[in-house]
Parts: C-alpha cells; structure tokens; sequence
C-alpha cells in the first residue's frame, strides 16, 4: 500500500444524540471497517488485497446470460432489457466480448422486445417505456453492428420518435410510458436513446433544460421531478410558451444520486441546444444550474474512511455500491465540464496505457480530481466484490447483475478521466459541410454529435489502487458505453465518416 | 429482490385450471426465438390474451391485481389496470383502499405510488376522455392540471395524508413516498392541508433529527409555495426558521442534514451567511479553546452541548464561506485545515476551494 500511516477508522460523530439514522450509521461503519486493509485483524487471517476478481465476475455475468436468471429475478421481468444491458456492459467494462453466435441471440431477444408503435418494452407483450428504450438501444450498441441481422437497421427510429413526442408534456418532462409517471431518469434515457440515434430536434426538447433546473433542490443535488401544476397557463395559443417563468415548480423528492447523474447527463446533451439560446431574450431567458452546489453536495456524499470512502445516495444514508456511477460519475462530469478541453488524443493500444499511468504513489501528484478517487476504488475492490463472483452494494448483501455493472462503471469512473477534447470536437464539426447546417435541425445534431463525442480519455492520467492489473475500461460518462461503440452507434446514425482517434498519435 | 408475495395466486387454482378463463388465449412469453437471458417463472400468458383482445372487465382487475402481486414493477398490467378501472367505472375510493393494503408490502415500488396518483387525478378532476388526467398536451385546455378540486376533496386528502404518514412510521425516508406527498399537497393546494405540515415534519425530526427527507419536507412546506396564508411575512417566517434550525444544529452539529437546510433557506432568501457568524463560531473551536470564551446564555445563538463533538466540520466550512467575500486569506487557512487534517476525505474538493478563490485575488503588488 501507500507510504502514508494508515489512517484512523474514526466513526462519524454523533455528538451524544443518537437517532435511528446515526444507529444505522454505525452498523454499517462496523461492518465496513472490517474490509479495510488497515484494519487489526486476528494474526491468522490474510488482509485484504486489491485484486479486481476479474474472472469471477465474467462467471457471475456470464450464468445469466446463458443458464437464465433465477425465479427470484420475478420481480425484474418488466426489466429484460436492464438485465441484458448490465451483463453486456459489465462485459465491456471487464473487456470481453460476446461470440458473435450470443450476440445474435441478444439482438434477437432485444428487437422482439421493441413495441409495433416505437420504442422498446420491458418484456415481450408489454408497453414500450423509455427506461426499457434506454436499456435496449445501449445493449444493442454492445452486441448489434450496421447492416442485415445487426439490429441496428432493424430499430423504427420514426415510430420512436412519435413515441418520444407522444409522451412529451407542457412542462418540458416527459412521461416515462403512456400514463406513467414524469422522473429524470426517464428524461436521460430518451434524450441519451435521442442522441445515439440521431432523433434530436428542436421540437422534441424544447421546454427540457428549463424543466432540468427545476429539480435542482436547495442542497444543489436534483430530486426526481418537480410541480408543474401552479405554473401552466390556461387556454396557451400555439407557439406560445406553456410555462409562466415566474411562477413556482417546486421540486418533487429530495436531492438523490441517481436522479442528480440523470438530470446533470440530460443536461450536458442538452448544453449543444442551450447554447444556441439568443443571447439576451427575455421571452426566452437562457436557463442555468448551480454546478458548484451540485459540486458540494456531491463532494460531501462519500463517506468516511471507516466506510471505505463510498458514496451515499442522499445526506445522511448508507453509502451503496451503485453510486461509485451514479455519484462519482457525476463528479466525474463535472471535472469534464470544468476541464474544457483535454490534451492530445487517447491511445488504447496496452503498452502505451502502461507509460502512461501513475502508480499508486503518484495520487498526491497534481490532478484535477474533485473526489477520493483512491478512496473509492478501495470501496469497490475491499467492499464491493461477492467473494462468489459479481458485486454488491455492502457487505453482506448478495451480488446482483444491477451493482455488478453500477460498481464496475463506477471502478471505470474512479480510474480514468474521461473529458471534452476541444481538437476532437473541431474534427467531429468538420464532418457536416457548411451548406448542411444551413437547416437548424441538421445544426443542433452536428453540434451534439461533436460536443458527445469529443468526451475522450484523457492521456496519462489514468489511476489504479492494485496496479494496472486492476484496469476495467473507460466508459462515456454520459452514455454508460465504451467511447467506441457510442462513436460507431452515433456515425452509422448520424451518417458520418469519423476519423480515427489513433490517427494523429499515429502521424506523430 | 422481492420475494414472490405471500398471499395470492400461488393458493388458487391457476388460472389455466379455471372455467371462467377458458374462452382465453394464453400467450407465451417468448415467440419464435432462442431468447438470451430469459426469466424461468411462471408465464403472464392470460394478462398478454387479455390485452391483445382488448378486453375491459372486472375479471381483469382480478388478473392485474395477480399479476401486481407477483411483481409490483410490472407497469403494463398497472397500466391496463388503471383503464379497465375508467372503463367499467369501477368504484375508485375501494381501489384505493385494496392498494392501502399492498402499499406496505410493496413500498419502495414507484408504480404503487403513481396508481393512487392517477386515481386521485381521476377523483377529484377528472380527465378528458382520451388523457391521463395529467397534463396532457392534448386537453383543450389545462383544466386537468389546474381545476380546483371539489370540497369533498379536502376530506380525501386528509385522509390521504394520513395514509402516507402511517407508511412513513414503517420507513420514514422512503423517497417514492416523501416525493408523493409533496405532490399531492401541491395538486390539492388547500391552505388547510399545508397548515398541518410543519408540526408533522417536527414531529418527525423530534424522532430523527437526522432525517433529511424531512428536512427535505420543511423546505417544500415553507419555501416551495411562493407564499403561503398566514405566512405572508417572510420576515418572520425567516426568522422562524433559522431559530428552529440553530436550535436542532445545537443538539447534535455533526448532521449535515440542518446544516444544509440552513445554507439553504439563507441561499433562498438572499441572506449574508455573516449574519450567522456569532452562532457558528463557537462550532469551529474545540471544547478547550471555548473555555476562554465568556458564558452567556444567548437564546438566539444556542451554543453546542458538552457531548457535541467539536470542532465541527460544517461549521468551520460555512465560517470560510463567510470569509470568502472579503478575507479569504482566512477561508484558506480553514480549507486548509480541513484538507489536511479534519477531513481529508474530501482533501480534492477543499483543494478545489483554494485554487478558486485565489484565482479571484489580484497579485499583492
């Protein structure tokens, strides 16, 4: 381990005032203290290591795809698509690959989930539903290619569309499904679907970004919707706004981890559309979110060293496994957005990983890391990995196809820094010649194309607790997919020949 | 994950040993084709007979309601629950009496909680005939979203009310449930269903001073409305709040929980975070140091208790936010301290802190 003295487990105050969340606090912290590697433990017992237990979580992953999941997985069965999406992208993330004879089978399964009137559904016969939409359209990113028998050509992205709108409120929300409910997650899954597949219009998100900033709370996190109720006028003509500015849209629910990824991803898809705002409109101000509350609040949600320095979903809960993603992602978006541009172009190829890295006494070196990163790694290799394979939320919870990703995706996020690269986005803009963006529409999606793909790992600046042996790869903080297979998703869809990203390293 | 439900389908005669389901198609599951990770349970096939016939009948709420047992997530048979129930004109106040009582079992499921939603909308303004009864963009007009409910409606949102805080004694942060009640004191907007709200969060923050949601709740109750009656003096309503919430800081400052809250309501309403210095000070310093200070009593600045642990990190980081604006030579003292020493968890974001604000300070000729 590091040369620095091992830290002391304190547990978190409680000031002599108990409640039931500081009794829970506490079993928790003794739990977790158990798994640190400085913790005394009896003279026969091996510490713990920081091995990634590769192998045992590509078995876990790998039983459910094939044997099926287990009757107790009932309760997922309008999930199929989540199911199929966290094996392959914990696959991805683990870096193997499906045979091509499996991959047939989950485009398969995942086109006879898509519904006759657009969008996928969460099992065969059911309503289409936009998380289900989100799911399948990424699991078929992982497994589907161009071209007859790859699934991509077979999505209906017209009839997608028409459900995309269909569902689309005064408020800027959306429906999650016909009659359900309006969330966030709902809102980053279709306009992360609407991207991939190059479905964005004015049209479709106008009144989105507006909505996005009401659900930003007083901690500087998002809850999961706010109330549209007192702001929507009567009797609107068309083309005129739904929305009074002045009226309050409270937010629904409190900040929470996986409402606040959500909402910052949405809005980061969007910054291509609020950036094309005229500059001073008082009809149309131009909306904004706190990022630094955000940041605060995010900042302050990874606990303690006595939790291993995972993060919490909400003030004052247990810190999860799943919120390595949903939380240190976000935090992790935030140092992109505050980044700008990166320096020269990611290479992939191994021997040039290993140059590049730091090593575990490098983390003090200057970085521009808003969190632990270390800490966080700590969580998921001590904490997080099922000794049976797969990982978890805590210890001793069982493992589950859901946090095996979420912890995985998360260990992605801890190690790598993926942020826009300002000489990417420039050659990405460079594939639409000037008469194309004459159209406002073709406009908006050529600048969403180069900003989403210009998200790049940075060079060098790459961290793993355990060494390189360690290494998952990187995942595109906004989609939960390799950079490589958003890129080849996005330039089938957005019909652009994009150039190689090894190309300058090569030229050199 | 959920266990299969205790009672329910599993001690009747399947459906496909009953007469009265003979005239129905059953459908599998997965037509045609190897499927990936498929799920080994038994197969909905009659609710997939029943929606491809369209059929609308009271022999399908008892379908759905089977199918909701075995999995509450599955949203397509709440779905066509909730038209079958609109369609034959079902008596929605038994419905919600019947999801009462599958509330606790399936708490933390959002669909339990948008159904009593939909059927509230229903009750109390009902939707056009082709909509959701929520904002839907192809009403008219927006009477579903803005039609004052009718008087008996207070009652039922009471009653209501009442429902959600017994699910609230069985978890007391659960987040569909909190978001739910927000909702639903917005959508009935009746000055007396607000009223009750602040002893409510009270009560509960006497029980868990740590409970964010309720901390949560205050801010919707207290900030969320724009303005409420009776509380027209935002003066005083400032002044109120800050009181209660020195008062909770007092009794236990390690709870990020308050002070978040009170960053909060001083954000809200434009308030300089100076103004809470003298309370916040004695926060910063350890019992040792404070031996020194002078003993009043300052009721409106109720100092921390022997058992409080001291110093306390939000303390010290709202004093240097306090600093910011015109010594930040000291908040960068403090961020210093805490990056190196009192909570280096978080040594990056305070480090974030420094370079920031000396970013902002012009070079000392």
């Amino acid at each position: 381990m590091s040369d620095n003295p091992s830290p002391i487990l304190r547990p978190t105050p409680t000031d002599g005032f108990p409640s039931l969340t500081s009794l829970q606090q506490i079993a928790t912290e003794n739990t977790l203290k158990n798994r640190h590697p400085s913790a005394a433990l009896p003279t026969d017992t091996k510490p713990p290591e920081a091995v990634l237990q590769r192998n045992q979580h590509i078995q876990f992953l790998v039983r459910n795809l094939i044997q099926g999941f287990p009757a107790r997985y009932t309760s997922q069965d309008a999930s199929q698509p989540w199911l199929i999406f966290w094996t392959l992208q914990g696959f991805s993330v683990l870096g193997v690959g499906l045979d091509e004879k499996n991959k047939k089978r989950a485009v398969e399964t995942l086109l006879g989930l898509q519904h006759p009137e657009g969008g996928f559904c969460g099992g065969p016969g059911q309503a289409p539903h936009l998380l289900p939409t989100y799911a399948a359209t990424c699991a078929l990113a992982n497994a589907g290619q161009p071209g007859e028998g790859g699934g991509w050509d077979a999505i209906d992205r017209e009839k997608m569309y028409d459900f995309f709108m269909s569902l689309k409120q005064p408020d800027g929300s959306f429906l999650v499904t016909y009659d359900g409910e309006v969330d966030v997650r709902g809102i980053y899954c279709l306009l992360a679907v609407a991207t991939l597949l190059n479905l964005l219009t004015p049209e479709l998100i106008a009144g989105t970004p507006e909505f996005l900033a009401t659900c930003q709370t007083y901690e500087g996190g998002f809850g999961n919707a706010s109330f549209p109720g007192w702001a929507l006028r009567d009797d609107v003509a068309p083309g005129e706004p739904a929305i009074d500015p002045t009226s309050p849209r409270p937010p629904l629910g409190e900040a929470h981890g996986g409402y606040s990824f959500c909402a910052l991803a949405s809005w980061v898809l969007l910054l291509p559309y609020i950036n094309s705002y005229p500059t001073h409109s008082p009809s149309l101000p131009k909306p904004s979110i706190n990022i630094h509350s955000l940041l605060r609040w995010l900042a302050h949600l990874q606990g303690e060293a006595i939790e291993l320095g995972g993060f919490k979903g909400r003030t004052n809960k247990l810190v999860d496994g799943c919120y390595s993603w949903w939380v240190g992602g976000c935090v992790g978006i935030i140092e992109g957005l505050l980044a700008g541009g990166g320096v020269g172009v990611a290479d992939e190829s191994p021997e040039n990983e290993a140059a590049g890295e730091q090593h575990d006494d490098g983390w003090d070196d200057v970085d521009d890391s808003l969190y632990n990163r270390k800490a966080l790694q700590e969580y998921i290799l001590y904490a997080g990995q099922h000794p049976a394979g797969g990982l978890v939320d805590k210890p001793p919870k069982p493992a589950d196809a859901y946090h095996t990703l979420y912890d995985l995706s998360g260990l992605s996020a801890a190690q790598h820094r993926v942020i826009p690269n300002s000489k990417r986005e420039k050659e990405l803009l460079a594939c639409w010649t000037e008469d194309e963006v004459k159209d406002p529409v073709e406009g908006l999606r050529r600048d969403t194309f180069a900003y989403a793909l210009s998200w790049l790992e940075e060079e060098g600046a790459s961290k793993y607790v355990g060494g390189a042996q360690n290494r998952v790869n990187a995942t595109h903080p906004l989609f939960n997919l390799t950079v490589t297979h958003a890129e080849n998703m996005m330039a089938h869809f957005y019909k652009r020949d994009v150039p190689s990203r090894y190309r300058t390293k090569l030229s050199k | 994950m959920p266990d299969i439900a205790g009672d329910g389908p599993e001690e009747q005669p399947l459906f496909s040993e009953r007469p009265d389901w003979t005239d129905v198609t059953p459908v599998p599951q997965y037509e045609g084709y190897n499927p990936i990770a498929p799920i080994f349970y038994t197969p909905q096939y009659y609710f997939r007979g029943i929606v491809k016939t369209n059929e609308k009948s009271e022999r399908v709420l008892e379908l759905t309601e089977a199918i909701i047992r075995l999995n509450p997530a599955h949203y397509s048979a709440w779905q066509y629950r909730y038209h079958t129930l609109l369609a034959i004109k079902a008596p929605l106040d038994a419905e919600l009496k019947l999801m009462d009582s599958l509330a606790v079992q399936f708490l933390k499921t959002y669909q339990v909680w948008h159904h009593r939603r939909l059927i509230l909308t229903a009750i109390y303004s009902p939707p056009p005939s082709n909509a959701s009864g929520l904002n839907d963009p192809t009403a008219t007009t927006s009477s579903s979203a803005k039609s004052k409910p009718s008087p008996e409606s207070q009652a039922a949102a009471r009653t209501e009310l009442a429902f959600i805080t017994r699910v609230l004694m069985v978890d007391a942060k659960n987040y569909h449930t909190w978001s739910y009640r927000q909702w639903l004191l917005a959508f009935f907007d009746d000055v007396h269903l607000w009223e009750g709200e602040l002893g409510f969060v009270e009560r509960l923050l006497e029980e868990d001073v740590r409970n964010n949601s309720a901390w949560h709740h205050r801010f919707f109750v207290v900030f969320g409305r724009g303005q409420l009656q009776g509380e027209e003096d935002r003066v005083a309503v400032l002044k109120r709040e800050l009181s209660y919430t020195k008062d909770q800081i007092a009794l236990a400052p390690n709870n990020a929980s308050a002070w978040n809250y009170l960053r909060g309501i001083l954000e809200r309403t434009g308030t300089s975070f100076s103004n809470l210095r003298s309370f916040v000070e004695p926060y910063t310093k350890t019992h040792e140091d404070r031996l020194g200070d002078e003993e009043i009593l300052d009721l409106e600045n109720p100092a921390p208790s022997a058992e409080a642990e001291l110093p306390c990190v939000a303390a010290l980081e709202f004093l240097a936010d306090i600093y910011e604006k015109d010594a930040v030579s000291k908040s960068v003292e403090i961020w210093k301290r805490l990056a190196n020493e009192l909570d280096t968890m978080r040594k990056k974001y305070w480090e974030y802190r420094i370079k920031e604000a000396l970013k902002d300070v012009p070079v000392q000729s």
